[in-house]
């Protein structure tokens, strides 16, 4: 007896999982291509934060003026200042109170200042928004210079709390600090 | 598609005036595709795996007071000074240092045990001052470590003091008196009477 061919089917693969996945892709990268704020995508350096011990408080997000104290990735003699401000309504007014800040900065998130205008700047983020926090967020290879100057400013200014932005200290740090 | 079921039923038969029992199909077992729900899952997974480890830093909060030019007079005997040098070294005394009370060098991580022994002395016991005193040219890492320590400190201590009951009968609450001043070339050459 002859074999009975078996008839051929034409296969259907189910894409749906393809289709799921990639949508599901899309919208993450959609969303984390926001992440990143307008402060730090015109940064010129990166901050190596200082350790410390685990701990609950975290930075917080709203009205915050970050005074930032980095040294530049290219020239890494070059320390300077840096003000932002997470809050970009409030932003705008203070840089219009401060007469150093030039009209093309306006649109900025992040300033490069002296000492002097550092000073202008925390006066008019405070009349602008009384509530607003301020922390430093300096590099830790910085002498303390750089942070006591900063604090003497703040207190002339009238800012007398503040935070240090740090990063949490590791266990295998924790341990060789321990010996 | 599914055609086994239908053909594999028997005709019913017909018979006058009474109803017959309808033959019971046979309920073919059922699947649900799962991939999508696996796929969605470990998606959520890795994601959620990738964002925990996006650590946001923390912070320390500072309190400086306003400027003030009164002199305030306190006992040098409720005074811990630190001294954080240039080249990063930690120096301490207790009261006022003189040939008998030399300021002694500290390793960092061993500041905890010291500051909270002396806190606890109950001569000075809740009144100690702690003043740290830091070189324009220390480390600003070094600074945060010391700060760091001096924060772990309290735990024990509030912990200790809240054991105790003030004349009142209410529980001891801890007054942290802390301050930060610029180092001095004072306190420099007392340094260096140590260590020559």
């Amino acid at each position: 007896m002859p074999k009975i061919k078996k008839k051929r089917m034409g296969f259907v693969i189910d894409l749906t999982p393809l289709v799921d996945i990639t949508f599901l892709l899309l919208t993450f990268l959609m969303f984390t291509a926001k992440f990143k704020s307008e402060a730090e995508a015109e940064k010129q350096f990166t901050i190596r934060r200082p350790t410390a011990s685990p701990d609950t408080t975290r930075l917080p997000e709203r009205d915050l003026a970050i005074i930032n104290i980095a040294i530049d990735d290219k020239n890494p003699n070059d320390t300077s200042y840096y003000y932002g401000l997470t809050n970009t309504k409030d932003l705008l007014q203070v840089y219009q109170l401060v007469p150093e800040i030039p009209q093309e900065y306006y649109n900025k998130a992040l300033v490069k200042v002296d000492t002097t205008v550092l000073g202008k700047l925390i006066r008019a983020t405070l009349s602008v928004r009384s509530s607003t926090r301020f922390a430093i967020d300096a590099d830790r290879r910085v002498r303390y210079k750089w942070v006591e100057d900063a604090m003497n400013i703040m207190r002339r200014n009238r800012a007398f709390v503040f935070n240090f932005v740090t990063d949490k200290r590791r266990a295998e740090e924790e341990k060789a600090g321990g010996k | 598609m599914a055609g086994g079921g239908g053909a594999l039923e028997i005709p019913e038969r017909q018979k006058r005036g009474k109803i017959v029992r309808r033959k019971k199909k046979k309920r073919i077992g059922f699947r649900i595709d799962l991939t999508p729900l696996v796929d969605i899952t470990f998606l959520l997974l890795t994601f959620f795996m990738f964002t925990t480890t996006m650590l946001k830093p923390q912070i320390m909060e500072m309190r400086i007071p306003p400027e003030m030019y009164a002199k305030v007079e306190v006992r040098a005997s409720e005074l811990l000074t630190l001294m954080l040098t240039a080249d990063n070294k930690l120096y301490w005394y207790k009261g006022i240092a003189d040939a008998n009370n030399k300021p002694q060098e500290i390793p960092i991580p061993k500041l905890r045990a010291l500051v909270i022994e002396k806190n606890l002395e109950p001569m000075v016991k809740n009144r100690l001052i702690t003043v740290l005193k830091i070189s324009p040219d220390a480390n600003y890492a070094k600074v945060i470590q010391v700060l760091d320590e001096l924060n772990l400190a309290e735990i024990p201590i509030t912990e200790a003091l809240s054991k105790e009951v003030d004349e009142k009968g209410e529980p001891v609450k801890r007054q942290r008196k802390f301050t930060i001043a610029p180092l001095t070339e004072e306190d420099l050459k007392l340094i260096q009477g140590e260590v020559k």
